[in-house]
């Protein structure tokens, strides 16, 4: 795998590639690099053995997943799907049996996020509010009202002791855990609009991450809406200062591409990793650091990317439209073949780096480390 | 060939049902009911056209004809309704529970994937060519004379206004409300009092007179027809500056649609006899499902609201209701979630005046793509409307001497829909 070279983005490269037959809608990879789950286009979740290649494949939705995690151990998985109900999978098992279904949210449970001490659930939905849930009981713990508009995501902060959320129309609210209550409201009206032809609003948040200090969070989605209906529109990715509440960055990606930035991630190294779709229907990576807010490299990708997740430091997990799941390694090519287990390798024609900012490298250097 | 040179309007019109209906009860004798007699007793019933416009391609697949779990089935499920053995989208939960007022046609392949061209079919029932919309025939041949209010009245934020009448005349062209907001222009000027406005209209219609002696009727009509709707429209000005009410607001929703649909009960209630109300936004060739989340949240509760205000004030029995779009959308879902242009496997409701509530007419294959029983486009479409109605389609327009057949004859209503 080549893990112990230099991490640099610039050299990103296809390594392996994991075939579904329905275009992915998400992935997560667990905490000890082992799993990849992905769900997709049709009632099941897709989850594979990184180490030994093995694909399980886990039914008991009744509608497409749209986001899952893993608990620290890697024992559980956390499903969400549109239909509203939350699985809990047990993963010690060779079947994968499901532990626990909740049922969450009235219409789509959009997001599920495991907390840091392992014992709760967060999770928000169509019906306008954030839930949480006790994950050996099944029981709700806390019903958070606030959101006025659909809620696209929702993620702890490290601390365990808040949430944060965010609707479509961009409203972020900061939760306390311990009282309940609503702490502050912050708005990110940059990631939605309002289509005027149409009469009808775009935006959320695709995806969200804190860092792991919990300093900053990222938010994934689109903003300048042109025509949403065609997919017109720019991606962003916007990052929030935790103690401020301010968008301090707002990350592009290139003039050209017109899609929806559908995953942001925090690398250990300092710098950022977003992901998209173009209305194309091809992909994009964009790595970001700490000097300016244009991507220092692009990574172009044949299929739009629908999630990213880090594999260890060095390699990034993505879910792709067309049904693959493709591994990029963040090293130089090795010279001889890589062991990538049994993951097969792939024709290395089917995706190109390209980088597209070659007058930005001298801010290349990666900042401070924000591990995971 | 000329023929019903002596027609006037719609005696000639009035359905072979009815007709058939008549000559069996006997009490009415055969024939009475193409009487002269009739066709105002039709026009006293005021037989009314509600159409519902979902403008850019309701998904079938997320609406009237749903796929769960199939491989273009997307993300939502199915669910049960009012009438047993039908499912809808679970994005019409409201609608679902009134299904009982309704009927599907789930078998349209109108061939045609282009949003013109597509509204063109839908509206006047031919795939081509200059003939009226459904609103103008239905103005032709149901508004009564004295009328008060224009035969048809579309009420939409946007898009440009069309020339609907055809050869029918500018007095059955749809007048074209900008949403809820009160045509321009209302009240008569501060300086002219009920009598000067008076003998203004008295020496327009004398110019009218002597301008029209030497030239084509045609030229005079358009100018007449608009005079005669701004007339009409200002003795019922009051209708569009009363505060709407905050319970209507309620029930319906506080967004455009919701008032542009209290307003379209409160015109149909005041005589309106065709008012047609475009809900935007459902050409949704990326992001599919949370526009339809969105966009079909919007209808179905309004919708709901405005079928249920047709039904208790009794009006349903006399208004055709119905809820199409110019095409529906592909099954195949693209890279964007979205759903493209699709014209060979969709589907329209319909229910009220002289529709067979909770039928389900026509059939899709398991994956919705094709039709695979009662197949049926815009022409037969066209001519059930108007059969529902009472209207025979199958019969002429009288267009100065020459006969233009009202519905494409080589298409013809779909019987077992109608009631």
């Amino acid at each position: 795998m080549n893990s112990n070279a230099t991490i640099d983005p610039v050299q990103t490269h296809l390594i392996s590639e994991l075939k579904h037959s329905r275009p992915l809608t998400t992935l997560r990879v667990d905490p000890e690099s082992r799993y990849v789950a992905a769900g997709a286009q049709d009632l099941d979740v897709q989850l594979w053995d990184l180490e030994d290649g093995r694909l399980r494949t886990l039914s008991g939705h009744q509608s497409w997943v749209r986001s899952i995690d893993f608990s620290a151990d890697s024992k559980q998985l956390y499903t969400a799907c549109w239909g509203g109900v939350v699985n809990i999978w047990d993963l010690t098992q060779d079947a994968a049996p499901i532990i626990r279904s909740i049922p969450a949210h009235q219409g789509a449970a959009r997001w599920v996020r495991v907390s840091p001490d392992g014992t709760r659930l967060a999770t928000c939905g169509n019906d306008l509010l954030v839930k949480l849930w006790n994950i050996e009981t099944g029981e709700q713990e806390l019903e958070l009202k606030g959101h006025e508009r659909h809620v696209y995501g929702v993620d702890f902060h490290p601390d365990g002791g808040h949430l944060v959320s965010q609707d479509l129309m961009g409203a972020i609210f900061i939760w306390d855990l311990k009282t309940g209550g609503q702490q502050r409201k912050i708005d990110a009206g940059m990631m939605t609009g309002y289509d005027k032809k149409f009469a009808a609003d775009m935006g959320g948040a695709r995806d969200m991450q804190f860092n792991a200090c919990g300093s900053r969070w990222a938010s994934a989605g689109i903003t300048k809406v042109v025509n949403s209906f065609a997919g017109i529109q720019d991606p962003i990715i916007v990052v929030f200062d935790w103690e401020t509440g301010e968008a301090t960055r707002q990350l592009r990606a290139a003039e050209n591409f017109k899609g929806v930035a559908w995953a942001v991630r925090f690398h250990p190294q300092g710098f950022l990793v977003g992901g998209g779709a173009d209305k194309s229907g091809k992909g994009e990576l964009w790595f970001y650091n700490d000097g300016s807010d244009e991507a220092f490299h692009t990574f172009k990708m044949k299929s739009a990317a629908r999630g990213v997740d880090l594999v260890g430091a060095d390699r990034l997990a993505v879910a792709h439209a067309d049904g693959h799941v493709r591994l990029y390694q963040m090293t130089a090519e090795a010279t001889e073949p890589d062991d990538i287990g049994s993951i097969p390798a792939v024709d290395r024609d089917i995706a190109d780096s390209d980088d597209l900012d070659s007058g930005l490298p001298a801010e290349r250097s990666v900042l401070g480390p924000e591990g995971r | 060939m000329r023929r019903n040179q002596d027609c006037n309007g719609i005696d000639h019109l009035i359905a072979r049902r009815d007709f058939l209906w008549g000559s069996a009860a006997g009490a009415i004798g055969l024939g009475a009911l193409s009487s002269p007699l009739n066709a105002a007793a039709l026009q006293r019933q005021q037989k009314r056209v509600l159409q519902i416009y979902l403008q850019g391609g309701v998904s079938q697949l997320e609406s009237w004809d749903p796929k769960p779990g199939t491989q273009y089935g997307g993300p939502f499920q199915a669910i049960p309704t009012s009438v047993p053995g039908i499912h809808i989208s679970e994005l019409l939960p409201h609608t679902a529970s009134r299904m009982h007022m309704l009927s599907l046609v789930r078998g349209i392949n109108s061939k045609i994937g282009d949003h013109r061209q597509g509204m063109l079919f839908m509206e006047k029932g031919r795939r081509a060519g200059d003939y009226p919309y459904l609103g103008s025939v239905v103005s032709k041949y149901l508004a009564p004379a004295d009328a008060e209010l224009p035969g048809y009245i579309h009420i939409s934020k946007r898009g440009i206004v069309d020339s609907t009448a055809a050869f029918l005349g500018a007095r059955h062209a749809e007048l074209k409300l900008l949403g809820d907001q009160a045509p321009a222009n209302l009240a008569s000027p501060n300086t002219i009092d009920e009598t000067a406005d008076e003998a203004r209209q008295r020496l327009r219609v004398q110019f009218d007179r002597r301008f029209s002696q030497q030239r084509s009727r045609a030229l005079t009509d358009v100018y007449n027809s608009s005079f005669e709707q701004a007339e009409k429209l200002m003795k019922r000005k009051a209708m569009f500056e009363g505060a709407v009410g905050e319970q209507d607001l309620d029930r319906y929703g506080r967004h455009d649609f919701g008032r542009h649909c209290i307003l379209a009960r409160d015109l149909l209630e005041n005589g309106a006899t065709c008012v047609k109300v475009t809900h935007h936004g459902y050409d949704t060739h990326a992001e599919n499902f949370n526009f339809h989340l969105e966009q079909l949240g919007e209808f179905d509760k309004t919708f709901s609201m405005l079928l249920d205000d047709l039904h208790d004030r009794g009006m349903l029995d006399s208004t055709l209701v119905i809820v199409y779009s110019e095409m529906g959308r592909t099954p195949k879902i693209n890279t964007k979630y979205g759903r493209d242009h699709w014209g060979t496997a969709w589907s329209v409701a319909m229910g009220g005046c002289g529709i067979q509530p909770a039928a389900v007419i026509g059939k899709t294959n398991d994956e919705g793509t094709e039709v695979v029983e009662r197949e049926v486009d815009g022409g037969h479409l066209f001519h059930t409307y108007l059969s529902a109605l009472g209207l025979d389609s199958t019969t002429d327009h009288d267009v100065a001497g020459k006969s233009i057949p009202i519905g494409d004859p080589a298409a013809a209503p779909i019987e077992e829909l109608l009631a």
